[in-house]
Protein backbone atom coordinates (compact mmCIF):
# COMPACT_ATOMS: atom_id res chain seq x y z
CA UNK A 1 0.00 0.00 0.00
CA UNK A 2 2.84 2.30 0.89
CA UNK A 3 5.08 1.26 -1.96
CA UNK A 4 3.02 2.57 -4.91
CA UNK A 5 2.86 6.04 -3.37
CA UNK A 6 6.54 6.16 -2.47
CA UNK A 7 7.56 4.58 -5.78
CA UNK A 8 5.63 7.27 -7.61
CA UNK A 9 7.35 9.98 -5.59
CA UNK A 10 10.75 8.44 -6.27
CA UNK A 11 9.90 8.14 -9.97
CA UNK A 12 9.04 11.83 -10.30
CA UNK A 13 11.73 13.21 -7.95
CA UNK A 14 14.67 10.85 -7.44
CA UNK A 15 14.78 9.43 -10.96
CA UNK A 16 14.88 12.87 -12.66
CA UNK A 17 17.76 13.92 -10.40
CA UNK A 18 19.68 10.87 -11.58
CA UNK A 19 18.61 11.50 -15.17
CA UNK A 20 19.75 15.12 -14.77
CA UNK A 21 23.26 13.88 -14.04
CA UNK A 22 23.17 11.77 -17.20
CA UNK A 23 21.84 14.69 -19.27
CA UNK A 24 24.55 16.97 -17.93
CA UNK A 25 27.15 14.56 -19.30
CA UNK A 26 25.69 14.66 -22.79
CA UNK A 27 25.65 16.95 -25.72
CA UNK A 28 21.94 17.38 -26.39
CA UNK A 29 20.23 18.73 -29.44
CA UNK A 30 16.56 19.20 -29.94
CA UNK A 31 15.36 18.14 -33.34
CA UNK A 32 12.05 17.41 -35.02
CA UNK A 33 12.19 13.75 -33.94
CA UNK A 34 12.98 14.40 -30.27
CA UNK A 35 16.20 15.01 -28.41
CA UNK A 36 19.53 13.71 -29.69
CA UNK A 37 22.00 12.69 -26.98
CA UNK A 38 25.72 12.18 -27.54
CA UNK A 39 28.05 11.52 -24.65
CA UNK A 40 30.27 14.49 -23.97
CA UNK A 41 31.96 13.67 -20.67
CA UNK A 42 32.52 16.68 -18.46
CA UNK A 43 32.57 19.20 -21.30
CA UNK A 44 29.29 20.81 -20.17
CA UNK A 45 30.77 21.38 -16.74
CA UNK A 46 33.85 22.93 -18.36
CA UNK A 47 31.59 25.35 -20.23
CA UNK A 48 29.72 26.21 -17.03
CA UNK A 49 32.79 26.68 -14.85
CA UNK A 50 34.44 28.86 -17.48
CA UNK A 51 31.41 31.10 -17.78
CA UNK A 52 31.70 34.45 -15.97
CA UNK A 53 27.90 34.57 -15.90
CA UNK A 54 27.84 31.36 -13.84
CA UNK A 55 30.39 32.79 -11.38
CA UNK A 56 28.30 35.91 -10.99
CA UNK A 57 25.05 33.96 -10.53
CA UNK A 58 26.69 31.60 -8.05
CA UNK A 59 28.09 34.44 -5.93
CA UNK A 60 24.78 36.31 -6.07
CA UNK A 61 22.82 33.22 -4.98
CA UNK A 62 25.22 32.34 -2.14
CA UNK A 63 25.28 35.92 -0.82
CA UNK A 64 21.52 36.14 -1.16
CA UNK A 65 20.96 32.81 0.64
CA UNK A 66 23.40 33.47 3.48
CA UNK A 67 22.17 37.03 4.12
CA UNK A 68 18.44 36.33 3.92
CA UNK A 69 18.59 33.11 5.95
CA UNK A 70 20.66 34.77 8.69
CA UNK A 71 18.49 37.91 8.78
CA UNK A 72 15.31 35.83 8.86
CA UNK A 73 16.60 33.57 11.64
CA UNK A 74 17.74 36.50 13.81
CA UNK A 75 14.61 38.59 13.17
CA UNK A 76 12.35 35.56 13.58
CA UNK A 77 14.05 34.62 16.84
CA UNK A 78 13.74 38.17 18.21
CA UNK A 79 10.05 38.37 17.35
CA UNK A 80 9.38 34.86 18.69
CA UNK A 81 11.14 35.71 21.98
CA UNK A 82 9.19 38.96 22.30
CA UNK A 83 5.79 37.38 21.78
CA UNK A 84 6.47 34.14 23.69
CA UNK A 85 4.36 35.23 26.65
CA UNK A 86 0.66 35.34 27.41
CA UNK A 87 -0.38 38.52 25.62
CA UNK A 88 -3.73 39.34 24.13
CA UNK A 89 -4.25 38.93 20.39
CA UNK A 90 -1.38 36.52 19.90
CA UNK A 91 -3.62 33.89 18.32
CA UNK A 92 -4.91 36.49 15.86
CA UNK A 93 -1.36 37.61 15.13
CA UNK A 94 -0.28 34.05 14.37
CA UNK A 95 -3.19 33.72 11.94
CA UNK A 96 -2.08 36.91 10.17
CA UNK A 97 1.50 35.63 10.11
CA UNK A 98 0.31 32.72 7.98
CA UNK A 99 -0.84 34.98 5.17
CA UNK A 100 2.51 35.98 3.62
CA UNK A 101 3.50 32.31 3.59
CA UNK A 102 0.39 31.44 1.55
CA UNK A 103 0.95 34.31 -0.86
CA UNK A 104 1.87 33.49 -4.45
CA UNK A 105 5.50 34.70 -4.68
CA UNK A 106 4.80 36.21 -8.07
CA UNK A 107 2.11 38.41 -6.50
CA UNK A 108 4.44 39.57 -3.76
CA UNK A 109 7.02 40.37 -6.43
CA UNK A 110 4.51 42.50 -8.36
CA UNK A 111 3.43 44.14 -5.10
CA UNK A 112 6.99 45.10 -4.19
CA UNK A 113 7.71 46.16 -7.77
CA UNK A 114 4.93 48.73 -7.48
CA UNK A 115 6.11 49.82 -4.01
CA UNK A 116 9.71 50.22 -5.28
CA UNK A 117 8.69 51.99 -8.51
CA UNK A 118 11.11 54.81 -9.18
CA UNK A 119 8.46 57.22 -10.50
CA UNK A 120 5.27 56.70 -8.49
CA UNK A 121 6.43 54.16 -5.92
CA UNK A 122 5.05 54.66 -2.43
CA UNK A 123 8.37 53.81 -0.73
CA UNK A 124 10.16 56.79 -2.27
CA UNK A 125 7.16 58.98 -1.51
CA UNK A 126 7.08 57.96 2.17
CA UNK A 127 10.84 58.34 2.57
CA UNK A 128 10.74 61.78 0.96
CA UNK A 129 7.83 62.85 3.17
CA UNK A 130 9.86 61.83 6.21
CA UNK A 131 12.89 63.68 4.78
CA UNK A 132 14.95 60.52 4.83
CA UNK A 133 15.96 61.11 1.21
CA UNK A 134 15.98 64.23 -0.96
CA UNK A 135 15.36 62.77 -4.38
CA UNK A 136 13.68 59.53 -5.42
CA UNK A 137 15.81 56.39 -5.32
CA UNK A 138 15.56 54.00 -8.25
CA UNK A 139 15.46 50.88 -6.09
CA UNK A 140 15.79 48.37 -8.88
CA UNK A 141 18.20 50.51 -10.88
CA UNK A 142 21.63 49.58 -9.49
CA UNK A 143 22.97 46.06 -8.81
CA UNK A 144 23.41 46.58 -5.05
CA UNK A 145 20.07 48.27 -4.46
CA UNK A 146 18.27 45.71 -6.62
CA UNK A 147 19.85 42.89 -4.59
CA UNK A 148 18.81 44.52 -1.33
CA UNK A 149 15.29 45.13 -2.69
CA UNK A 150 14.89 41.45 -3.53
CA UNK A 151 16.21 40.51 -0.10
CA UNK A 152 13.70 42.82 1.62
CA UNK A 153 10.83 41.27 -0.32
CA UNK A 154 12.05 37.81 0.72
CA UNK A 155 12.55 38.75 4.38
CA UNK A 156 9.05 40.26 4.43
CA UNK A 157 7.48 37.09 3.07
CA UNK A 158 9.42 34.48 5.02
CA UNK A 159 10.26 35.90 8.45
CA UNK A 160 6.73 35.21 9.80
CA UNK A 161 7.13 31.56 8.76
CA UNK A 162 10.48 31.32 10.59
CA UNK A 163 8.97 33.07 13.59
CA UNK A 164 6.19 30.48 13.80
CA UNK A 165 8.58 27.53 13.75
CA UNK A 166 10.77 29.13 16.41
CA UNK A 167 7.78 30.13 18.55
CA UNK A 168 6.60 26.51 18.52
CA UNK A 169 10.12 25.47 19.57
CA UNK A 170 10.17 28.02 22.39
CA UNK A 171 6.87 26.73 23.74
CA UNK A 172 8.35 23.24 24.07
CA UNK A 173 11.01 24.41 26.53
CA UNK A 174 9.78 23.53 30.03
CA UNK A 175 9.48 26.60 32.24
CA UNK A 176 11.07 24.89 35.26
CA UNK A 177 14.37 25.01 33.37
CA UNK A 178 14.19 28.80 33.42
CA UNK A 179 13.32 28.75 37.11
CA UNK A 180 16.24 26.44 37.84
CA UNK A 181 18.53 28.80 35.93
CA UNK A 182 17.19 31.73 37.95
CA UNK A 183 17.78 29.92 41.24
CA UNK A 184 21.33 29.29 40.10
CA UNK A 185 21.67 33.03 39.70
CA UNK A 186 21.56 33.24 35.91
CA UNK A 187 20.42 36.56 34.43
CA UNK A 188 18.29 36.96 31.34
CA UNK A 189 21.25 36.77 28.95
CA UNK A 190 22.82 33.83 30.70
CA UNK A 191 19.60 31.84 30.68
CA UNK A 192 19.08 32.70 27.00
CA UNK A 193 22.48 31.31 26.03
CA UNK A 194 22.48 28.28 28.32
CA UNK A 195 18.80 27.27 28.23
CA UNK A 196 16.91 28.79 25.31
CA UNK A 197 19.47 28.57 22.53
CA UNK A 198 20.62 24.97 23.11
CA UNK A 199 17.06 23.70 23.44
CA UNK A 200 15.94 25.65 20.39
CA UNK A 201 18.56 24.05 18.15
CA UNK A 202 16.24 21.50 16.47
CA UNK A 203 13.77 24.27 15.54
CA UNK A 204 16.58 26.55 14.34
CA UNK A 205 18.00 23.71 12.24
CA UNK A 206 14.60 22.97 10.74
CA UNK A 207 13.94 26.61 9.87
CA UNK A 208 17.45 27.03 8.46
CA UNK A 209 17.13 23.86 6.38
CA UNK A 210 13.78 24.86 4.89
CA UNK A 211 15.04 28.31 4.10
CA UNK A 212 18.38 27.22 2.61
CA UNK A 213 16.61 24.79 0.29
CA UNK A 214 14.28 27.55 -0.83
CA UNK A 215 16.90 30.29 -1.08
CA UNK A 216 19.13 28.26 -3.41
CA UNK A 217 16.17 27.68 -5.70
CA UNK A 218 15.51 31.44 -5.85
CA UNK A 219 13.64 32.08 -9.08
CA UNK A 220 10.19 33.66 -8.85
CA UNK A 221 11.19 36.91 -7.11
CA UNK A 222 13.98 38.10 -9.42
CA UNK A 223 12.18 36.68 -12.48
CA UNK A 224 9.31 39.12 -11.92
CA UNK A 225 10.94 41.91 -9.91
CA UNK A 226 14.16 42.53 -11.85
CA UNK A 227 14.28 40.00 -14.68
CA UNK A 228 17.77 39.23 -13.36
CA UNK A 229 18.86 42.83 -13.91
CA UNK A 230 20.10 45.45 -14.01
CA UNK A 231 22.32 43.66 -16.50
CA UNK A 232 22.70 40.20 -15.03
CA UNK A 233 23.44 41.34 -11.48
CA UNK A 234 20.44 39.65 -9.81
CA UNK A 235 20.46 36.50 -11.92
CA UNK A 236 20.22 33.46 -9.62
CA UNK A 237 21.58 30.03 -10.55
CA UNK A 238 18.06 28.71 -11.04
CA UNK A 239 17.34 31.59 -13.41
CA UNK A 240 20.58 30.93 -15.25
CA UNK A 241 19.65 27.27 -15.67
CA UNK A 242 16.17 28.26 -16.88
CA UNK A 243 17.55 30.77 -19.39
CA UNK A 244 20.20 28.36 -20.65
CA UNK A 245 17.70 25.54 -21.17
CA UNK A 246 14.54 27.27 -22.30
CA UNK A 247 15.75 30.49 -23.92
CA UNK A 248 19.07 29.42 -25.46
CA UNK A 249 18.27 25.66 -25.76
CA UNK A 250 21.63 24.81 -24.17
CA UNK A 251 20.24 21.66 -22.54
CA UNK A 252 23.57 20.15 -21.51
CA UNK A 253 25.17 23.16 -19.83
CA UNK A 254 21.80 24.24 -18.34
CA UNK A 255 21.30 20.83 -16.78
CA UNK A 256 24.88 20.92 -15.51
CA UNK A 257 23.99 24.13 -13.67
CA UNK A 258 20.95 22.35 -12.15
CA UNK A 259 23.13 19.43 -11.00
CA UNK A 260 25.63 21.84 -9.44
CA UNK A 261 22.69 23.51 -7.65
CA UNK A 262 21.66 20.15 -6.17
CA UNK A 263 25.22 19.51 -4.98
CA UNK A 264 25.47 22.93 -3.34
CA UNK A 265 22.10 22.43 -1.64
CA UNK A 266 23.18 19.04 -0.29
CA UNK A 267 26.41 20.50 1.08
CA UNK A 268 24.67 23.54 2.60
CA UNK A 269 21.97 21.36 4.18
CA UNK A 270 24.59 19.11 5.76
CA UNK A 271 26.49 22.12 7.07
CA UNK A 272 23.37 23.63 8.60
CA UNK A 273 22.36 20.35 10.23
CA UNK A 274 25.88 19.90 11.60
CA UNK A 275 26.05 23.52 12.74
CA UNK A 276 22.94 23.14 14.84
CA UNK A 277 23.98 19.63 15.85
CA UNK A 278 20.48 18.37 15.32
CA UNK A 279 19.89 15.12 13.54
CA UNK A 280 16.90 14.96 11.25
CA UNK A 281 16.47 11.29 12.14
CA UNK A 282 16.25 12.15 15.81
CA UNK A 283 13.17 14.25 15.23
CA UNK A 284 11.35 11.17 14.06
CA UNK A 285 11.85 8.74 16.91
CA UNK B 1 11.34 38.66 37.47
CA UNK B 2 10.06 41.70 39.27
CA UNK B 3 6.67 43.21 38.47
CA UNK B 4 8.23 46.13 36.66
CA UNK B 5 10.32 43.78 34.52
CA UNK B 6 7.29 41.69 33.65
CA UNK B 7 5.38 44.79 32.67
CA UNK B 8 8.24 46.02 30.47
CA UNK B 9 8.40 42.62 28.85
CA UNK B 10 4.68 42.73 28.16
CA UNK B 11 4.96 46.16 26.58
CA UNK B 12 7.83 45.04 24.36
CA UNK B 13 5.73 42.05 23.34
CA UNK B 14 2.80 44.24 22.33
CA UNK B 15 4.96 46.72 20.44
CA UNK B 16 6.71 43.95 18.49
CA UNK B 17 3.39 42.28 17.76
CA UNK B 18 1.75 45.46 16.47
CA UNK B 19 4.80 46.47 14.41
CA UNK B 20 4.96 43.06 12.82
CA UNK B 21 1.26 43.05 11.96
CA UNK B 22 1.57 46.51 10.40
CA UNK B 23 4.57 45.44 8.32
CA UNK B 24 2.75 42.31 7.15
CA UNK B 25 -0.51 44.04 6.34
CA UNK B 26 0.79 47.28 4.74
CA UNK B 27 1.77 45.80 1.33
CA UNK B 28 -1.55 43.91 1.20
CA UNK B 29 -3.41 47.11 1.95
CA UNK B 30 -1.52 48.80 -0.85
CA UNK B 31 -2.34 45.97 -3.25
CA UNK B 32 -6.06 45.96 -2.48
CA UNK B 33 -6.56 49.74 -2.61
CA UNK B 34 -4.56 49.95 -5.85
CA UNK B 35 -6.93 47.42 -7.40
CA UNK B 36 -9.79 49.80 -6.56
CA UNK B 37 -8.19 52.84 -8.20
CA UNK B 38 -8.50 54.10 -11.75
CA UNK B 39 -5.43 53.95 -13.98
CA UNK B 40 -4.80 57.69 -13.58
CA UNK B 41 -4.90 57.44 -9.82
CA UNK B 42 -2.55 54.43 -9.82
CA UNK B 43 0.27 56.41 -11.41
CA UNK B 44 -0.53 59.67 -9.60
CA UNK B 45 2.24 61.58 -7.83
CA UNK B 46 1.98 61.78 -4.86
CA UNK B 47 0.14 58.45 -4.48
CA UNK B 48 -3.21 58.59 -2.70
CA UNK B 49 -3.29 56.59 0.52
CA UNK B 50 -6.84 55.39 -0.13
CA UNK B 51 -8.86 55.30 -3.37
CA UNK B 52 -10.41 58.73 -3.92
CA UNK B 53 -12.88 57.46 -6.51
CA UNK B 54 -13.18 53.73 -5.76
CA UNK B 55 -14.03 51.74 -8.86
CA UNK B 56 -14.38 48.10 -9.82
CA UNK B 57 -13.33 48.79 -13.39
CA UNK B 58 -9.99 47.01 -12.90
CA UNK B 59 -11.88 43.86 -11.90
CA UNK B 60 -14.26 43.95 -14.83
CA UNK B 61 -11.31 44.53 -17.20
CA UNK B 62 -9.26 41.74 -15.65
CA UNK B 63 -11.96 39.17 -16.15
CA UNK B 64 -13.47 40.73 -19.25
CA UNK B 65 -11.02 41.87 -21.84
CA UNK B 66 -7.92 40.25 -20.28
CA UNK B 67 -9.57 36.87 -19.81
CA UNK B 68 -8.14 36.12 -16.41
CA UNK B 69 -10.94 33.64 -15.83
CA UNK B 70 -9.03 31.00 -17.83
CA UNK B 71 -6.08 31.15 -15.44
CA UNK B 72 -8.40 30.84 -12.46
CA UNK B 73 -10.13 27.85 -13.96
CA UNK B 74 -6.79 26.16 -14.72
CA UNK B 75 -5.41 26.86 -11.25
CA UNK B 76 -8.57 25.50 -9.64
CA UNK B 77 -8.61 22.32 -11.76
CA UNK B 78 -4.92 21.57 -11.22
CA UNK B 79 -4.90 22.40 -7.50
CA UNK B 80 -8.11 20.55 -6.64
CA UNK B 81 -7.27 17.36 -8.55
CA UNK B 82 -3.70 17.32 -7.17
CA UNK B 83 -5.02 17.80 -3.63
CA UNK B 84 -7.56 15.00 -3.91
CA UNK B 85 -4.98 12.57 -5.32
CA UNK B 86 -2.44 13.54 -2.65
CA UNK B 87 -4.95 13.08 0.18
CA UNK B 88 -6.03 9.62 -1.04
CA UNK B 89 -2.48 8.35 -1.66
CA UNK B 90 -1.09 9.96 1.48
CA UNK B 91 -3.77 8.57 3.78
CA UNK B 92 -3.14 5.01 2.55
CA UNK B 93 0.64 5.36 2.65
CA UNK B 94 0.80 7.04 6.04
CA UNK B 95 -1.55 4.44 7.54
CA UNK B 96 0.82 1.75 6.31
CA UNK B 97 3.83 3.60 7.64
CA UNK B 98 2.21 4.18 11.01
CA UNK B 99 1.07 0.56 11.36
CA UNK B 100 3.24 -1.83 9.42
CA UNK B 101 6.77 -2.78 10.38
CA UNK B 102 8.68 -1.52 7.35
CA UNK B 103 12.44 -1.68 7.48
CA UNK B 104 14.15 1.73 7.30
CA UNK B 105 10.87 3.60 6.92
CA UNK B 106 12.22 6.61 8.77
CA UNK B 107 15.19 6.85 6.47
CA UNK B 108 13.04 6.51 3.34
CA UNK B 109 10.57 9.11 4.60
CA UNK B 110 13.24 11.64 5.54
CA UNK B 111 15.03 11.17 2.22
CA UNK B 112 11.85 11.70 0.21
CA UNK B 113 10.87 14.62 2.42
CA UNK B 114 14.20 16.36 1.85
CA UNK B 115 14.10 15.69 -1.90
CA UNK B 116 10.56 17.01 -2.14
CA UNK B 117 11.77 20.35 -0.79
CA UNK B 118 14.48 20.59 -3.46
CA UNK B 119 13.97 23.49 -5.83
CA UNK B 120 12.14 22.52 -9.01
CA UNK B 121 15.12 23.45 -11.16
CA UNK B 122 16.91 20.29 -10.03
CA UNK B 123 14.46 18.07 -11.93
CA UNK B 124 13.26 20.41 -14.63
CA UNK B 125 15.19 19.26 -17.70
CA UNK B 126 14.48 15.52 -17.42
CA UNK B 127 10.81 16.17 -16.63
CA UNK B 128 10.62 18.51 -19.62
CA UNK B 129 12.20 15.93 -21.91
CA UNK B 130 9.81 13.25 -20.65
CA UNK B 131 6.73 15.48 -20.93
CA UNK B 132 7.73 16.48 -24.43
CA UNK B 133 8.26 12.83 -25.36
CA UNK B 134 4.81 11.90 -24.02
CA UNK B 135 3.22 14.91 -25.70
CA UNK B 136 2.06 16.19 -22.31
CA UNK B 137 3.35 19.74 -22.53
CA UNK B 138 0.41 22.14 -22.28
CA UNK B 139 -1.91 19.83 -20.39
CA UNK B 140 -3.29 19.52 -16.86
CA UNK B 141 -1.39 16.30 -16.12
CA UNK B 142 1.89 18.09 -16.88
CA UNK B 143 1.31 19.95 -13.61
CA UNK B 144 -0.77 17.46 -11.63
CA UNK B 145 1.86 14.70 -11.78
CA UNK B 146 4.81 16.72 -10.43
CA UNK B 147 2.55 18.52 -7.92
CA UNK B 148 1.34 15.21 -6.50
CA UNK B 149 4.87 13.81 -6.31
CA UNK B 150 6.36 16.87 -4.68
CA UNK B 151 3.60 17.27 -2.09
CA UNK B 152 3.02 13.65 -1.20
CA UNK B 153 6.00 13.24 1.19
CA UNK B 154 5.00 16.21 3.36
CA UNK B 155 1.34 15.16 3.42
CA UNK B 156 2.36 11.65 4.51
CA UNK B 157 4.64 13.18 7.14
CA UNK B 158 1.80 15.24 8.61
CA UNK B 159 -0.87 12.51 8.48
CA UNK B 160 1.44 9.87 9.94
CA UNK B 161 1.59 11.84 13.21
CA UNK B 162 -2.20 11.84 13.45
CA UNK B 163 -2.54 8.18 12.53
CA UNK B 164 0.06 7.13 15.08
CA UNK B 165 -2.16 8.64 17.78
CA UNK B 166 -5.08 6.31 16.99
CA UNK B 167 -5.02 3.16 19.16
CA UNK B 168 -4.29 -0.08 17.32
CA UNK B 169 -7.12 -1.77 19.19
CA UNK B 170 -9.54 0.02 16.88
CA UNK B 171 -7.94 -1.61 13.83
CA UNK B 172 -8.09 -4.98 15.49
CA UNK B 173 -11.72 -4.54 16.48
CA UNK B 174 -12.52 -3.67 12.86
CA UNK B 175 -10.61 -6.71 11.63
CA UNK B 176 -12.49 -8.98 14.03
CA UNK B 177 -15.71 -7.56 12.60
CA UNK B 178 -14.48 -8.64 9.17
CA UNK B 179 -13.37 -5.31 7.74
CA UNK B 180 -10.57 -5.29 5.17
CA UNK B 181 -7.66 -2.85 5.24
CA UNK B 182 -9.31 -0.34 2.90
CA UNK B 183 -12.56 -0.41 4.88
CA UNK B 184 -10.61 0.07 8.09
CA UNK B 185 -8.78 3.07 6.68
CA UNK B 186 -11.78 4.77 5.13
CA UNK B 187 -14.40 3.91 7.78
CA UNK B 188 -12.44 3.93 11.03
CA UNK B 189 -9.10 5.72 10.72
CA UNK B 190 -9.87 8.63 8.39
CA UNK B 191 -12.94 9.94 10.28
CA UNK B 192 -10.81 9.98 13.43
CA UNK B 193 -8.01 11.92 11.83
CA UNK B 194 -9.93 14.66 10.02
CA UNK B 195 -7.55 17.39 11.30
CA UNK B 196 -4.62 15.53 9.76
CA UNK B 197 -6.45 15.12 6.46
CA UNK B 198 -7.40 18.78 6.31
CA UNK B 199 -3.91 19.93 7.22
CA UNK B 200 -2.38 17.77 4.51
CA UNK B 201 -5.00 18.97 2.04
CA UNK B 202 -4.50 22.65 2.84
CA UNK B 203 -0.72 22.41 2.54
CA UNK B 204 -1.00 20.66 -0.79
CA UNK B 205 -3.58 23.09 -2.10
CA UNK B 206 -1.51 26.14 -1.11
CA UNK B 207 1.62 24.64 -2.67
CA UNK B 208 -0.18 23.90 -5.95
CA UNK B 209 -1.95 27.26 -6.01
CA UNK B 210 1.33 29.15 -5.61
CA UNK B 211 3.65 27.00 -7.77
CA UNK B 212 5.30 28.97 -10.55
CA UNK B 213 8.32 27.21 -12.06
CA UNK B 214 6.76 24.00 -13.42
CA UNK B 215 3.71 25.93 -14.60
CA UNK B 216 5.93 28.43 -16.44
CA UNK B 217 7.99 25.73 -18.15
CA UNK B 218 5.42 23.03 -18.96
CA UNK B 219 2.38 25.07 -19.90
CA UNK B 220 3.38 27.86 -22.23
CA UNK B 221 0.07 27.90 -24.08
CA UNK B 222 -2.20 30.67 -22.83
CA UNK B 223 -5.16 28.32 -22.48
CA UNK B 224 -3.27 26.13 -19.95
CA UNK B 225 -1.60 28.86 -17.91
CA UNK B 226 -2.21 29.07 -14.18
CA UNK B 227 -2.65 32.19 -12.04
CA UNK B 228 1.02 32.73 -11.03
CA UNK B 229 2.18 32.51 -14.65
CA UNK B 230 -0.66 34.75 -15.80
CA UNK B 231 0.20 37.38 -13.22
CA UNK B 232 3.96 37.14 -13.85
CA UNK B 233 3.77 37.44 -17.62
CA UNK B 234 1.08 40.06 -17.52
CA UNK B 235 1.86 43.43 -18.95
CA UNK B 236 3.66 44.92 -21.85
CA UNK B 237 7.24 45.75 -22.59
CA UNK B 238 7.12 49.29 -21.25
CA UNK B 239 4.20 49.71 -18.89
CA UNK B 240 3.02 47.37 -16.20
CA UNK B 241 -0.78 47.39 -15.77
CA UNK B 242 -0.72 47.34 -11.97
CA UNK B 243 -4.46 47.90 -11.61
CA UNK B 244 -5.27 44.73 -13.53
CA UNK B 245 -2.47 42.77 -11.87
CA UNK B 246 -3.65 43.69 -8.40
CA UNK B 247 -7.30 43.06 -9.16
CA UNK B 248 -6.34 39.55 -10.26
CA UNK B 249 -4.01 39.17 -7.28
CA UNK B 250 -6.67 40.19 -4.80
CA UNK B 251 -9.06 37.60 -6.18
CA UNK B 252 -6.26 34.98 -6.16
CA UNK B 253 -5.29 35.74 -2.56
CA UNK B 254 -8.79 35.85 -1.04
CA UNK B 255 -9.78 32.16 -1.17
CA UNK B 256 -6.47 31.03 0.34
CA UNK B 257 -6.59 33.64 3.09
CA UNK B 258 -10.11 32.58 4.04
CA UNK B 259 -9.16 28.89 3.94
CA UNK B 260 -6.06 29.37 6.07
CA UNK B 261 -7.76 31.63 8.61
CA UNK B 262 -10.59 29.11 9.09
CA UNK B 263 -8.18 26.21 9.58
CA UNK B 264 -5.39 28.22 11.23
CA UNK B 265 -4.99 25.95 14.26
CA UNK B 266 -4.37 22.89 12.12
CA UNK B 267 -2.13 24.75 9.72
CA UNK B 268 0.06 26.05 12.53
CA UNK B 269 0.23 22.56 14.01
CA UNK B 270 1.18 21.13 10.61
CA UNK B 271 3.81 23.80 9.94
CA UNK B 272 5.53 23.10 13.20
CA UNK B 273 4.99 19.34 13.28
CA UNK B 274 8.48 18.74 11.96
CA UNK B 275 9.91 20.56 14.96
CA UNK B 276 7.79 18.64 17.43
CA UNK B 277 8.70 15.09 18.24
CA UNK B 278 6.10 13.02 16.36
Amino acid sequence: MVSPALLFVALVTLFPIGYSIWMSLNHIQSSTNGFQFSFAGLSNYKIVFNSPLFHQALIFTIVYAVVTVLVELVLGLLVALAINQPIKGRGFAIAIMLIPWTLITVISAQMWGYIYNGVYGVLDYLMQSLHLINSPIVWLGTPNLATISIMIADVWKTTPFVTMILLAGLQLIPSDLYEAAKIDGAGAFRSFFSVTLPLLRPSLALAALFRILQAFGLFDLPFVLTGGGPGTSTMSIAMLAYKAIFNDFEYGPGTAVAVITVLIILIMSLISIKAFRAQVGEVEE
Amino acid sequence: MSKAQLLTRKWIGYIVLILMLLIIIAPFYWMVITSLKSNNEISAIPPSMFPIHPTFSQYTQTFGQFGFGIYFRNSLIVSIISTIVVVILASLASYAIARLPIRGKTFIMVTLLVISTFPQVSVISPLFVIMEHLGWLNSYQALIIPYVAFNLPFAIWIMRTYFAGIPRELDEAARVDGAGVLTTVFRIILPLSTPGLFTGAIFTFVACWTEFFFALVFNTDNSFRTIPVGIALFGGQFTIPYGTIFAASTVAVLPIVILVLIFQKWVVAGLTSGAVKG
